[in-house]
């Protein structure tokens, strides 16, 4: 690096003050908001620390069968999908990036535009299709639906990591009398995965954030907490404190999963293009 | 930033005989075919009713009308209503603005991360955050710090004395709702930009800045003549991506503005939501969804030209 002038210093460490208070003031108003009591969040001028703070939110959020519901529900929908997407995506990604085919291309075009289809034009055949099937208030709508997505999400992913192993290993192993299955799964899949982790990892994340799927395919049984989240808003009163703790739970798993793996989600989201 | 390196070069085959590569393809495509005929199935199924549909006049209010086929007529409906050109107009103008914005803020931000002070990975975690977040979630945190009468944000606009933009609630302002979902979008993606371009930046050799270094060059000189030109194909990559994602937007618009005041945040996923699940004319919605498709095959398309020609600048 080159020796960085004062000034550069001074307009770097104004750039990463401005960008921390943009990005920590919403946040924290949030999570205070979550705290407060009832009567403190409507104070005009708004209080940033009340004088007492309460755990009430969550109790009512926890005390209500209805949102627990939706956590669990949550949880499902996601570990569901993420299997489908890993016991689908991961031998597909490993037949991409070592096998010799001519339509390579073709493969890798179609899983794509699966990837970057609009939500919105494949939600309502998958409602109709629900509806005529009679599953509608039945987790298999949503997770089929979470799965197109994350399926060849898990596609993209996992070929850039199986591309780094190199092929002279599995060959050593196969020289050895491994079959490809079985040097797939004794030396490749060891090496591979912190990758599979990381992608893992950013599967649950699409689907537990999903939102317009979950709008439509879920029921009263099935909601997932965006939807009930949305369900707050659209009240007339919006009580915004138990509204915040159900954010503050909603956001939690995903902000502390998504960190561990900050460093292979550039390459997890721009599909492979930079490593 | 080689994207089908399979098509190619397998240096896998080049010991193996002829006869032993073609079992290994065969073999390769038992791992592949489930995953395909899922995607397949789950993708083509639903886009052929998308089709079929968009095809037919269909209202699920009025069952006595019936299903009918229906020619052209949702499409004729849709190339000549010009709802539909302000509704693409919309679209493009928060598409265009959510990527200016979080273009510009994240490079800022990726060029200060790129000086490796004390502390940066730290702050890197903090900074990306929001990008961990659900959009439903960040539209609800961003109504919550504008709303008029307790949100911090707007008190404190008018304590420091912009209090002439805020006297109306913005949401229900016309022309500061779609800058306000622009506003709450590029909190959540700003992140995604700064990590794209990050991550190009600390590709970028380091010789060039030597050279003109030794040059003389000014450090503006040298932004403008070495950085950017060597971070153009992750400027491409995130502008593409974010393009493409934003296309889409449904999940902030619906929360925060529910495409209101009166249509002005109405972007194409939003109206073919109403079209089909408020309106419940699911012929017609299909003909506007088919349209969203169109633009983001183009999308796509571009986005594969781009990765591809990406192979000079590694």
């Amino acid at each position: 690096m080159i020796r960085r002038r004062p000034v550069t210093r001074i307009l770097v460490f104004a750039v990463i003050a401005l960008a921390l208070i943009w990005t920590l003031v919403p946040l924290a108003w949030i999570l205070l908001s979550s705290f407060k009591f009832e009567a403190d969040q409507f104070s005009i001028p708004p209080k940033w620390f009340p004088e007492r703070l309460t755990l009430q939110n969550y109790a009512k959020f926890f005390g209500n069968s209805e949102f627990v519901r939706s956590l669990i529900n949550s949880v499902m929908i996601t570990f569901l999908s993420t299997v489908i997407a890993l016991f689908l995506g991961v031998p597909a990604a490993y037949a991409i990036a070592r096998f010799n085919w001519k339509h390579a291309n073709t493969i890798a075009f179609v899983v794509l535009i699966a990837r970057m289809t609009p939500p919105i034009v494949m939600v309502l055949p998958f409602f109709m299709i629900a509806r005529y099937l009679g599953i509608s208030n039945t987790y298999l709508p949503i997770v089929l639906a979470l799965s197109f997505f994350s399926v060849p999400f898990a596609i993209w992913m996992m070929r850039g990591f199986f591309q780094e192993i190199p092929v002279s290993l599995e060959e050593a192993a196969m020289i050895d009398g491994c079959t490809r299955f079985q040097s797939l799964r004794r030396v490749v899949l060891p090496l591979v995965m912190p990758g599979l982790s990381a992608t893992s990892i950013l599967c649950a994340l699409i689907a537990w954030n999903e939102f317009l799927f979950a709008l439509v395919l879920t029921g009263q049984d099935t909601r997932p907490l965006p939807v009930l989240v949305n369900m707050f808003v659209s009240e007339r009163n919006i009580e915004w404190g138990v509204m915040s703790a159900a954010a503050i739970i909603t956001v939690l798993p995903m902000i502390v999963f998504g960190l561990l793996v900050q460093n292979d989600l550039v390459r997890g989201l721009t599909m492979g293009s930079s490593k | 930033m080689i994207l089908f390196k399979a098509g190619s070069k397998g240096p896998a085959f080049l010991a193996m005989g002829d006869r032993m590569k073609s079992k290994q393809k065969t073999k390769g495509f038992a791992y592949i075919l489930p995953a395909l005929v899922f995607i397949v199935v789950i993708f083509m199924i639903p886009l052929t009713y998308t089709v079929v549909m968009s095809f037919l006049r269909w209202n699920l209010l009025r069952p006595d009308l019936g299903i009918k086929p229906a020619g052209f007529t949702n499409y004729v409906r849709l190339f000549t209503d010009s709802f539909t050109l302000d509704t693409v107009g919309r679209t493009f103008y928060f598409v265009v603005g959510a990527v200016l914005v979080e273009l510009i803020i994240g490079l800022c931000i990726a060029l200060a991360l790129d000086t490796e002070f004390k502390g940066w990975k730290i702050v890197q975690s903090i900074l990306l955050v929001p990008f961990m977040i659900a959009p439903v979630v960040v539209g609800y945190v961003w109504r919550f710090v504008l709303n008029s009468d307790y949100g911090p944000i707007i008190h404190l606009m008018k304590q420091i004395g912009f209090g002439g933009l805020v006297d109306k609630p913005l949401l229900s302002n016309p022309s500061a709702a779609m800058p306000v979902l622009i506003v709450a979008d590029a909190w959540e993606y700003i992140p995604f930009v700064t990590l794209v371009l990050l991550a190009g930046l600390k590709s970028v050799p380091y010789e060039p800045y030597e050279a003109a270094f030794v040059d003389g060059a000014s450090s503006i000189q040298r932004f403008f003549y070495i950085t950017l030109p060597l971070l153009r194909p992750s400027i491409l990559v995130a502008v593409v991506i974010r393009t493409l994602t934003s296309l889409r937007v449904f999940d902030i618009v619906f929360i925060m503005t529910g495409g209101g005041p009166g249509t002005a945040t109405e972007t194409l996923a939003f109206y073919g939501y109403r079209t089909a699940f408020q309106a419940y004319n699911v012929g017609f919605s299909s003909a506007i969804n088919m349209l969203t498709f169109g633009i983001a095959v183009v999308f796509t398309i571009l986005y594969m030209k781009i990765i591809g020609g990406g192979k000079n600048y590694d």
